[in-house]
């Protein structure tokens, strides 16, 4: 009986956490079951939607291309109401622990990507951010200042600014660059933008970096820094930091660990502990036992022992290739729990193209499924009744072109949550079945 | 030694680096990316140690969060053996790594006799000098060892059987805890066995590089497993780590043993205990007229690493009249003997300055965590009492005062 709950979900990656949120938000036992952390803990915090259409041209309106997606995609699975739902579940989630993400908006009030300027001076077009203050914006600055600290090797102010000036939109801007002395008197490794960040959440790091900050923005209209304001969901220190440097700023998108995707982590984490639900670490689900065609339980393997967890519906958010929620062999794919089939060209040279920036059959490859996010089988029939999938698991989406990465594993993992916690419903109420399904 | 852990399945992604407790607490380690699977390479090519290496804690939240399963730590550990075989070890981790023996050694000698010999100002400035920080809370021996007491616990006659394996700190330092276990099991049904021929787990010796320490250990407590699993009677321990090097170092690091004796399957005690409250075998039902209590409770890294939850926390969050929430707030820092060390002390302060931060915000009656040492540095860092969640059960059900 200790094995047994509500709803298990495989894996904590940003589509794990919201899925856990959602079910745990219906009144469900959630437990939540990963070998690893999942890749929001060292990406960047920007919830990109959709940067790009299929045509490779970029999208003023993240939800703009959406209609031109094809029927697989799971935007087009989930619609625009349920997507704009689960970012604004997000949203609130990251409210209440302090953690203010926003979306830009258009004259009419309409979501709007931005560009965000990354640690190597190129541009990615994303829609939340995380924004104590306003949302500030590169194209709208002339006078800007680039700030690194002294021994931070990945964050060089010339070469970011020698890279911006080849956008023929900020080719004419004036930039200045800055680099701080570094906090850290001991002689070690050298700094990352987590460092810094860590230091920044406590007291000593927090002054220093205030003091370091203080007045050097004065003469400018922007100032670039590494994501470098606390780790945490809730760290003080970025509402104050606009005043204290005289100007606003933007946290660059970094490279891992990227910062400030630990605070969207964070933040989440945080509430589904308030939410009471478990967290099984360091454990892989090696086994599942089907039964007319539900999951019935699943053997996880932890430390070297077997235990055998018994739910009752089960989300599965493991992730893509990288992450082994997708197991690749030569001439075939399969998901990694049920085993189920990814359909894929025997000759692997068909799996990538030529153009390392191109659209390759790797990058969205992944489990079918339909409207309730259930898994088809080659025939269109669902194989699983009781198994709902999310994040990068699913296929028929392009995250590296599109830029889609983290808005589509939020909206499937909170669709997900929403549907495993909606059949417990069902099934505890046999009279409301026929109406309860869809919900 | 002829074990080697394949680094090649490490992408550097950095997570392992995103969530370890001493590169956030010291820019002196090179982080467990660098200095476990890429410094591996240079290590296959006979490249000489980084010396960063020794900064390692072994808390496993590199192993925990990697999603590539590698064993980061295990790697770690390995290289820490190779490197002490070749230019030895010094006096003050031989120390840190046989307390057991030294806990033999003066077992006929009075406890206040010992605590004032080992506590006293004077021998804890001889013990700084050797690298044993004199701020460290080293605890004080107990007036007699679980194993000593057990001789005389009256238990009653029960079919059922479990073998407990006590570990050195209940042993040594808290055999109140070691009672309290045997209480819970007669109390679920089980007569409580707990063999003298258990020795030290071997974590000490495995973090501070006495492989074949480690190594003896091993095969003698695997070779007593063996015997008592030939006969169906299951294996428990309260302590995580011991738990974790049975389930997982040993397989790793001493396959050899592993497949000639047999994996000597040790399970988390809590979680047995919970197993048995929800067949019906132990009830859940606290005294009466008790103040209800609030309890802080901290995950040991070396619970978290099994992948089995926390059965701890869930067992007193089945009783009514407890409030029992998780102060996840990271690492203690302690590591077993880790925090002990002079060059280690403030690190470890620093790692657990997050913890100890959450327990005294948290205003809880006290604080809760399975490892000894966890326990031991949480009280140094607030001065809250910190107890085992089994001890607060059995308070809980008796009715009885809390132990000091």
């Amino acid at each position: 009986m200790s094995r047994t709950t509500d709803i298990i979900v495989a894996g904590e990656g940003l589509a794990g956490l919201m899925a856990a949120y959602k079910a745990a938000t219906g009144n469900c036992r959630v437990r939540v079951i990963s070998q690893g952390m999942g890749s929001l803990a060292i990406s960047p915090g920007c919830i990109d939607v959709l940067g790009y259409d299929l045509t490779g041209k970029r999208l003023e309106n993240p939800f703009g291309g959406m209609e031109m997606l094809g029927p697989d995609h799971p935007y087009s699975i989930l619609g625009k109401e349920n997507i704009e739902a689960a970012l604004g579940d997000l949203i609130e989630c990251a409210r209440m622990e302090g953690l203010v993400l926003k979306g830009a908006t258009d004259e009419n009030g309409v979501g709007r990507n931005i560009l965000m300027p990354t640690i190597m001076g190129t541009l990615k077009p994303t829609y939340l951010v995380d924004a104590a203050n306003e949302i500030h914006e590169l194209e709208q600055a002339q006078k800007i200042l680039v700030i690194s600290v002294k021994g931070f090797r990945d964050c060089r102010p010339r070469l970011i600014i020698s890279q911006l000036r080849r956008y023929p939109a900020l080719a004419e801007k004036e930039f200045s660059s800055l680099v701080l002395p570094s906090p850290f008197t001991e002689k070690g490794r050298s700094l990352n933008a987590l460092d810094l960040a860590h230091a920044a959440d406590r007291a000593k790091g927090r002054d220093w970096m205030l003091n370091a900050l203080r007045n050097k923005g004065k003469n400018f209209d922007l100032a670039l820094m590494p994501p470098m304001l606390g780790a945490l969901a809730n760290s003080g220190i970025r509402k104050i930091a606009a005043e204290t440097l005289g100007c606003p700023y933007l946290e660059l998108i970094s490279v891992p660990p990227g910062v400030t995707g630990l605070r969207i982590r964070n933040a989440l984490i945080n509430r589904l502990h308030s939410m009471n639900v478990e967290f099984y670490e360091n454990a892989q689900i090696t086994h599942a036992e089907i039964a007319n065609g539900e999951c019935r339980s699943l053997t996880v393997s932890s430390s070297g022992r077997e235990m055998i967890h018994k739910p009752r519906a089960v989300i599965v958010a493991t992730g893509g290739i990288i992450n082994g929620g997708v197991i690749l062999g030569q001439g075939h794919a399969r998901e990694a729990i049920f085993g189920l089939n990814i359909p894929v060209p025997e000759n692997v040279d068909k799996w990538t193209e030529p153009e390392i920036f191109g659209k390759h059959l790797a990058t969205r490859l992944g489990v079918r499924v339909n409207s309730n996010l259930q898994a088809l089988d080659a025939d269109g029939s669902i194989v699983l009744k009781n198994v709902f999938f999310a994040g990068r698991t699913l296929g028929g989406y392009d995250y590296a072109s599109e830029k889609s990465g983290h808005g589509v594993a939020c909206a499937t993992g909170w669709m997900a949550g929403k549907l495993a916690a909606a059949a417990i419903k069902t099934a505890d109420q046999p009279a409301q079945a026929a109406s309860g399904a869809d919900q | 030694m002829n074990v080697r852990i394949n680094p090649d399945k490490c992408i550097a992604c950095t997570t392992c680096v995103a969530n370890c407790p001493v590169s956030k607490a010291t820019p002196k380690y090179l982080g467990p990316r660098m200095i476990g699977p890429a410094y591996e390479r240079f290590r296959l090519l006979a490249i000489p140690e980084d010396e960063s290496l020794t900064y390692c804690s072994n808390c496993k939240n590199c192993d925990i969060t990697c999603p590539q399963g590698v064993s980061v730590s295990g790697i770690n550990m390995l290289a820490r053996a190779r490197h002490s075989k070749r230019n030895g070890s010094s006096l003050r981790d031989w120390v840190l790594a046989h307390g057991e023996l030294q806990a033999k050694l003066l077992q006929l000698i009075p406890a206040g006799l010992k605590n004032f010999g080992m506590l006293n100002p004077l021998t804890r400035l001889v013990l700084d000098k050797l690298g044993i920080d004199r701020r460290a809370p080293l605890p004080p021996f107990a007036p007699k060892t679980f194993r000593q007491m057990m001789r005389h616990v009256q238990q009653p006659e029960l079919d059922k059987k479990v073998v407990f394996y006590p570990g050195c700190y209940v042993d040594v330092y808290d055999p109140q805890t070691g009672l309290d276990m045997v209480w819970a099991f007669n109390r679920a049904g089980y007569q409580v066995i707990s063999p003298d021929n258990f020795e030290c787990c071997g974590l000490p010796m495995i973090a501070n590089g006495f492989w074949e320490d480690a190594k003896k250990r091993a095969r003698n407590n695997l070779t007593e497993l063996a015997r008592w699993q030939k006969e169906n009677i299951p294996a428990v321990t309260g302590c995580p780590s011991c738990a974790l090097v049975f389930r997982q170092e040993l397989p790793e690091y001493f396959p050899e043993l592993v497949d000639t004796i047999g994996s000597g399957i040790l399970e988390d005690a809590q979680d047995f205990l919970l197993a048995c409250a929800e067949k019906g075998e132990l009830s859940l039902e606290e005294a009466p007229d008790q103040k209800d209590l609030a309890i802080i409770y901290h995950a040991p890294c070396h619970l978290r690493a099994q992948g089995n939850g926390l059965p701890g926390f869930r067992l007193l969050q089945e009783l009514k009249g407890v409030k029992i929430t998780a102060a996840d707030a990271g690492c203690c820092g302690i590591s077993g003997s880790y925090g002990f060390k002079k060059e280690k002390y403030d690190i470890a302060q620093d790692i657990g300055a997050d913890l100890f931060e959450a327990v005294k915000k948290s205003r809880a009656d006290l604080a809760a965590s399975e490892c000894g040492t966890c326990r031991v540095q949480i009280t140094h860092g607030t001065g809250k009492k910190t107890l085992h969640p089994v001890t607060i059960f059995r308070s809980r059900i008796e009715g009885t005062k809390l132990p000091d």
